[in-house]
């Protein structure tokens, strides 16, 4: 059938096609490329964005350093809420199959660079985790201006964005 | 038996639009939206450098910030990608399989 199929079929197109045909039957079997769902995640960052943005709208403004301490366990919760659950992005097991070396030595043998298992939603919460600690910092120090504050809330929402995304996606 | 491969090539191709049609509609959202983001995060600075609001150690600070979420930017559409890869990959394998007779 392969070899009729190169008479009918363009070259690059056959050799792909034979590639993964070849890889499909050498690795023999359904693969795993990225980290598993986890629920509990989706619905931590959830309650954890919903107290960040709750937050952020209590600010709207500015801050004075004389009120800090209003603040202050506010911060503290959510810096451990996003290190919290960093941890638990990056405690899930990294996919390891015979599939994605195949692939990735197939990637690399076209000049392309490798699939790694990177954890980008742990990534975004580590961010979003010193976001805050920075924040406090300076309310703590200083007080807060607009534009600051503004700039502090833009950081956190791309983080939690990317995070999110990356998390509801695993859901396959 | 050419008649079958042309049936085979029809089949992988029908398998894998159906797979990316519905991630790339996600993906463009998501790019989309972070671009625009990232565009809205870099004028405030601009502009909360420009009136002071934004002192030195925050303006090297919302820098810093501004290089990782472009990097991480990046990294969640190849993590996306390779879910995507993933559900292409089973699809195309189990297909396959099925067409020379094998039960995965």
């Amino acid at each position: 059938m392969l070899l009729e199929c190169h008479s009918t079929m363009k070259p690059k197109l056959y050799l792909s096609f034979l590639a993964f045909f070849s890889i499909a039957l050498f690795t023999a079997c359904e693969a795993t490329l990225a980290p598993a769902y986890d629920q509990a995640i989706v619905e931590r960052v959830t309650e954890s964005s919903n107290l960040a943005m709750r937050f952020f709208a209590e600010l709207d403004g500015g801050t004075e350093s004389e009120s800090f301490f209003m603040r202050q366990p506010t911060y503290n919760k959510l810096i451990g809420a996003f290190e919290s659950l960093k941890l638990q992005a990056r405690a899930r097991p990294l996919p390891n199959s015979a599939a994605l070396e195949k692939i990735n030595a197939l990637l690399q043998s076209k000049g392309s660079s490798a699939i790694t298992g990177e954890y980008p939603s742990a990534f975004a919460f580590e961010q979003i985790a010193a976001t805050f600690s920075k924040m406090k910092q300076t309310d703590s120090e200083n007080g807060i201006k607009p534009l600051a504050l503004q700039a502090f809330k833009g950081q956190v929402e791309i983080f939690l964005d990317q995070a999110i995304t990356y998390e509801s996606f695993l859901k396959r | 038996m050419s008649e079958n491969v042309a049936k085979i090539i029809t089949d992988i191709k029908d398998i894998a639009s159906d797979v990316l049609e519905k991630d790339i509609s996600t993906i463009r959202g998501f790019s989309e939206r972070q671009v625009e983001a990232i565009a809205k995060q870099t004028a405030i600075i601009q502009k909360g450098i420009a009136n002071g609001d934004i002192d030195e150690d925050l303006r090297e600070f919302f820098l810093d910030g501004l290089e990782a979420m472009t990097l991480n930017f990046v990294n969640t559409l190849k993590g996306i990608l390779m879910v995507t890869l993933e559900k292409l990959w089973n699809a195309l394998v189990t297909f396959l399989y099925k067409a020379v007779g094998v039960v995965i």
